[in-house]
């Protein structure tokens, strides 16, 4: 970090100039003792070499939080000798805003004696934020030399779409082995009851079913029905998007799968992940607290990455496609190559759901508006309702969802089978 | 705001000096000039609006110097480099901290910097008359050929001086 000389000591050089000429052309020496405050000012203002360090650090309040959350950023600055005006500026991305204080500040810094600065910043949309150094500017006296360095400390701030509760998330066709929150028609251990039969040796003294044993004269247990669990895997579409940054289909998709796995895997399911776009990524089912949090971190780096490479399926091993899972699929349904995808899922017996997200909204966002544009949306709202009763036709299930309004009010109106005629 | 409010006060006290000198045209236009170009200067931040508006201010004391030829008004030349050493100052403070904010104890550094910066440069210009008052009568009676040389001595060691600042 050096010295280097500001525009006012040319400002100052030509008023010197003036005073002194202006001194010569009329013979008036007030006018050269006039020049001399400004060459005064010149010479104190002078600063050469290499400029004074000045230690910064710079953190966050937090490396986690949800859209819509605030978090503090806070400079501290200190250094081995004062400085009475250090200007410092923290360049911010885009979809964030300044919720409290100013993220340009010009502050004293005094030898050894920390100075410290905060503001808060929203963040709006999910992304991760990520927060480059700050500029830290040192400004000789008058303003006429400054040092500039930027200190290259980053700090990323993960911002997830918020959860909202899902109350009635589409039930599975198909169960797996394990624990889990749907009642199967099989007996066995769990906590739904289910028929009564006589006592049987080996029977546990807890399931006896006493009223029954008193009215019937002899002992009767209470069978129950296993409870399992089912794999539930989420394709999200990343192979097109429209609407304005922060508000397109895809954040909306993300923000409903992020929903939808914090369900499933509240209902104990192993969620797993499939981004189907540009690159083809994964992550496989699983459950807890663990895996939502890797599938919040997956779905945070969802994006449209164009490609004219179109990968199948196929490729998806079973083990994060598992073929009894139930497929949530998540598109705006524009992508020819996304629409095969789904009906080929169909086509090979997957329990698939698709969650079509409209981009009509999104669409109408970016447009200004008018008559002509309304007259266009709605016409496209009519041609996309054509599309899905013809893909409905194809034996695809097809929720509606604006991304915009609640998703549950949507997966209400997913006609399944009921949970009790699962197979085991 | 605050910053606007210095920077019209000092405008003030720079057109004000070649007003009191000769209050009457063509200084009156001239320093019409000057304060429209400087209130511009000082509404806008602009170090460039300032300088011109410093520039004419120095045009309008000159032209009254000339036309009023007064005596005893070495005080008004000193007031207005003063002053116009802080209308820059405070231009160009107000042009960088545009947007920001001011932590603690910076305005009052600043003020202590900039009237000390002035204030300093006052007390050099009345060591430079007392000794020129010195220089004065030990050359009573030099020729003009001879205070001609010695003024370009000086203004070369002075031209020297200010490229060795600015280099």
């Amino acid at each position: 970090m050096s010295w280097r000389a500001a525009a006012l000591n040319l400002s100052l050089l030509t008023l010197v100039g003036w005073a002194l000429f202006l001194g010569v052309l009329t013979g008036r020496v007030e006018l050269v003792l006039g020049a001399v405050p400004l060459a005064v000012a010149l010479v104190l203002g002078r600063r050469s070499g290499a400029a004074p360090a000045v230690e910064v650090t710079h953190e966050v309040s937090t490396e986690r939080l949800s859209e819509g959350e605030r978090v503090t950023v806070t400079i501290t600055l200190e250094a081995a000798a004062s400085h009475p005006l250090v200007e410092v500026l923290v360049p911010l991305p885009s979809r964030v805003s300044v919720e409290r204080g100013n993220p340009h500040a010009f502050l004293t810094v005094r030898a050894g004696a920390p100075t410290t600065w905060t503001f808060a910043l929203r963040c709006e949309g999910r992304q991760r934020l990520r927060l480059v150094g700050p500029f830290v500017r040192l400004w000789g006296p008058l303003g006429l030399a400054s040092a500039e360095a930027r200190y290259r400390a980053p700090r990323t701030v993960a911002v997830y779409p918020t959860l909202r509760p899902l109350r009635v998330p589409p039930p599975p066709r198909r169960t797996q082995a394990s624990v889990g929150n749907y009642v199967s028609p099989a007996q066995g251990e769990g906590i739904e009851p289910g028929e009564i039969r006589p006592f049987a040796p080996g029977d546990h003294v807890r399931h006896v079913n006493w009223r029954a044993t008193l009215r019937l004269g002899e002992l009767h247990v209470t069978q129950h029905h296993r409870e399992r669990n089912a794999d539930v895997v989420l394709l999200l579409d990343t192979l097109s998007e429209v609407g304005p940054p922060g508000a397109t289909v895809v954040d909306a998709a993300v923000r409903g799968a992020a929903d939808l796995a914090a369900a499933y895997l509240a209902r104990k399911d192993r969620v797993g992940l499939i981004e189907y776009g540009g690159q083809l990524r994964w992550l496989r089912p699983g459950s807890g607290r663990a895996q939502l949090q890797r599938l919040l971190d997956t779905l945070l780096d969802a994006s449209v990455v164009f490609t004219y490479v179109t990968r199948d399926v196929d490729l998806i091993p079973p083990r994060i496609l598992p073929p009894q899972a139930l497929v949530l699929a998540l598109s705006p349904l524009l992508d020819a190559r996304f629409v095969r995808a789904a009906t080929d899922l169909v086509a090979r017996g997957f329990d698939l759901v698709v969650v079509a997200v409209s981009p009509v909204a999104a669409a109408r966002a970016t447009l200004p508006r008018g008559r002509v544009a309304d007259l266009a949306a709605r016409l496209w709202s009519l041609e996309r309702r054509r599309d899905l009763d013809a893909l409905r036709r194809r034996g695809l299930t097809i929720v509606e969802w604006d991304g915009v309004s609640s998703l549950d009010v949507a997966l209400a109106t997913v006609r399944r089978e009921p949970r009790r005629r699962m197979p085991a | 705001m605050m910053l606007r409010l210095v920077g019209f006060v000092v405008l003030a006290i720079v057109v004000a000096i070649p007003l009191g000198v000769l209050p009457a045209a063509p200084v009156t236009w001239l320093v019409m000039a000057a304060l429209g170009i400087g209130s511009a200067g000082v509404i806008a931040r602009s170090i460039t609006l300032a300088t011109i508006a410093g520039a004419t201010a120095l045009i309008a004391y000159a032209v009254a110097l000339l036309l009023a030829r007064p005596t005893g008004t070495m005080l008004d030349g000193l007031a207005l480099g003063a002053a116009l050493v802080l209308l820059l100052a405070v231009v160009q403070f107000a042009e960088r901290s545009a947007g920001a904010d001011l932590g603690p104890g910076v305005m009052a550094a600043q003020l202590r910097q900039w009237l000390g910066t002035g204030l300093l440069g006052v007390v050099a210009a009345l060591l430079l008359v007392a000794g020129a008052a010195a220089i004065a009568s030990g050359i009573v009676g030099a020729t003009l050929p001879m205070v001609v040389i010695a003024a370009s001595i000086g203004a070369a060691l002075v031209g020297a001086g200010v490229v060795v600042l600015v280099r």
